[in-house]
């Protein structure tokens, strides 16, 4: 091994933004996260141009995908057309020579930061989460070391102690977001911080999903059928948000997860959280040929 | 003209090792489906892998000088993260008892291996997990018959290895998280 060999004729910038060796420690980790679905991996966790939590893990396992012929959609709380989505699908553009869409059936990477699309992913479809807090046991175990015991031994007692808390103290499981679920029947992951609506979505899903915090240097997958089990009690069913019966006061749609919008007058009407769906069925209505795919959710319901 | 106002192209030795590298995630993503490699020289994994973070067990000499170029260590079995190995017979199998399956508390210390095998002939297995939504059959020759049963006493899960098999230019990834049973 000499110099020459280690190094290349100078380039401007690495294609999609990360070098070669980045690219290869992401690559193994990304490998080992798949063969232990749910268990954190460290990674370095590179500096990508945005400052930590911004979605910088999601970020790094993007641009380790990307190609020339990716479509790539970024999702910020469902929309694709706030300043952080729109700002992160054009820099993994400009790096990378990848399409950017707001379609989910167009897109072959999708990074995201708290919702899963509510139309279904393929088995070709490779979904990125953002994750700002990787660690379940962080409310029950500030120390991590004592946490990796924890995931080791597979003592998660203190997680159902929590929910069986809030059980006592509100009468029902008050987790709204990155509820803790059990995958491969092994780890506890929490799924970043999705709603509850969104969680059935990971469970034996065709689609392959990376989740990367990269403050926090873990990243962690759920490969395709694989179980994601969210902790509940035996006599206390997983209850996904009451959003079923909602309709969507600009596309008239009903049955999906809404955004509260609150008015004037101290009332509120729902939107559609996953917009380009609201986009997709307004053109629809208006007489557009527009092809909305299958939705995990049907009437509202999540079909068993 | 600078790489910019050009627009982003990858080099030959991106879009390889890219290429490698999504066919290895699709393998290791759904055990038992046979993905494409973009050639049928091992050396190209370890080039979309492997650098001077690594260290690597290696028992084919050619080979092992090609790995020891992109900068990985070369070690003893008991220390490697990736094993390039032949798993034909006893002798390799007899490596295979040092490898590294790491611990509950690091499952990431697991080893990675990667050895020859011939897809379509020979020993049926039938394998479930994670990555396969009810069973999935395939058959695999070139590999001693010891091999699965050494795997399933050697992997308590999360501990383990994760194996991948190279068939001329195609791959077939096996997780440490699949059950491997033999027909």
């Amino acid at each position: 091994m000499t110099l020459a060999t280690l190094t290349k004729p100078w380039a401007a910038f690495s294609y999609g933004f990360l070098d070669a060796s980045a690219k290869r420690e992401m690559r193994r980790k990304m490998l080992k996260a798949i063969a232990v679905p749910g268990c954190q991996m460290p990674y370095a966790s590179r500096e990508v141009p945005m400052a930590r939590g911004w979605g910088t893990g999601g970020l790094q396992v993007t641009l380790t995908l990307l190609k020339p012929s990716s479509s790539v959609k970024v999702i910020d709380q469902g929309a694709d057309d706030s300043v952080n989505a729109a700002s992160i699908r054009s820099f993994l553009s400009k790096v990378s020579g990848a399409a950017e869409t707001w379609d989910t059936q167009a897109a072959t990477l999708i990074q995201s930061r708290h919702r899963i699309p509510e139309e279904r992913l393929r088995a070709d479809q490779v979904l990125v989460l953002q994750v700002p807090n990787p660690e379940p046991l962080r409310p029950v175990e500030p120390n991590m070391s004592v946490a990796r015991q924890m995931h080791a031994d597979a003592d998660y007692g203190r997680l159902w102690l929590i929910l069986y808390e809030q059980m006592v103290r509100s009468g029902r499981i008050m987790e709204g977001a990155a509820y803790p679920a059990l995958v491969n029947r092994r780890h506890v992951m929490t799924p970043s911080p999705i709603p509850r609506w969104d969680v059935p979505k990971l469970h034996m899903a065709e689609h392959l999903t990376f989740l990367s915090a990269g403050r926090e240097k873990r990243l962690y997958a759920v490969p395709p059928f694989t179980q994601v089990e969210p902790l509940v009690f035996s006599d206390v069913p997983y209850q996904v948000e009451d959003h079923g019966a909602l309709r969507c006061h600009r596309s008239g749609v009903t049955g999906y997860y809404m955004n509260e919008i609150p008015q004037d007058n101290g009332g509120s009407v729902f939107e559609l959280s996953d917009s380009n769906l609201g986009i997709k069925a307004i053109r629809r209505a208006e007489g557009a040929q527009v092809e909305i795919g299958p939705t995990w959710y049907e009437n509202g319901k999540m079909p068993q | 003209m600078s790489a910019l106002a050009s627009g982003p192209v990858p080099d030959a030795f991106e879009a390889r090792t890219n290429a490698t590298f999504e066919a290895l995630m699709w393998a290791l993503s759904r055990p038992g489906t046979v993905q494409d490699l973009p050639s049928p020289d091992v050396a190209g994994i370890a080039e979309a892998l492997l650098d001077r973070e690594c260290r690597v067990f290696c028992d084919n000499p050619l080979l092992a000088g090609e790995i020891a170029s992109f900068g990985a260590a070369l070690v003893p079995m008991a220390l490697a993260d990736y094993c390039f190995i032949s798993l034909e017979d006893a002798r390799g199998l007899a490596q295979l008892v040092h490898v590294p399956v790491g611990s509950d508390l690091y499952p990431d210390a697991g080893a990675t291996l990667i050895a020859a095998a011939r897809f379509g002939t020979g020993a049926k297995l039938r394998l479930t997990g994670p990555g396969i939504e009810t069973s999935a059959e395939f058959s695999v020759d070139g590999l001693a018959a010891e091999l699965w049963s050494l795997r399933a006493a050697h992997c308590r899960y999360p501990a383990g290895f994760d194996l991948f098999l190279i068939c001329g230019a195609q791959v077939i990834g096996l997780p440490r998280s699949t059950q491997i049973e033999v027909l």
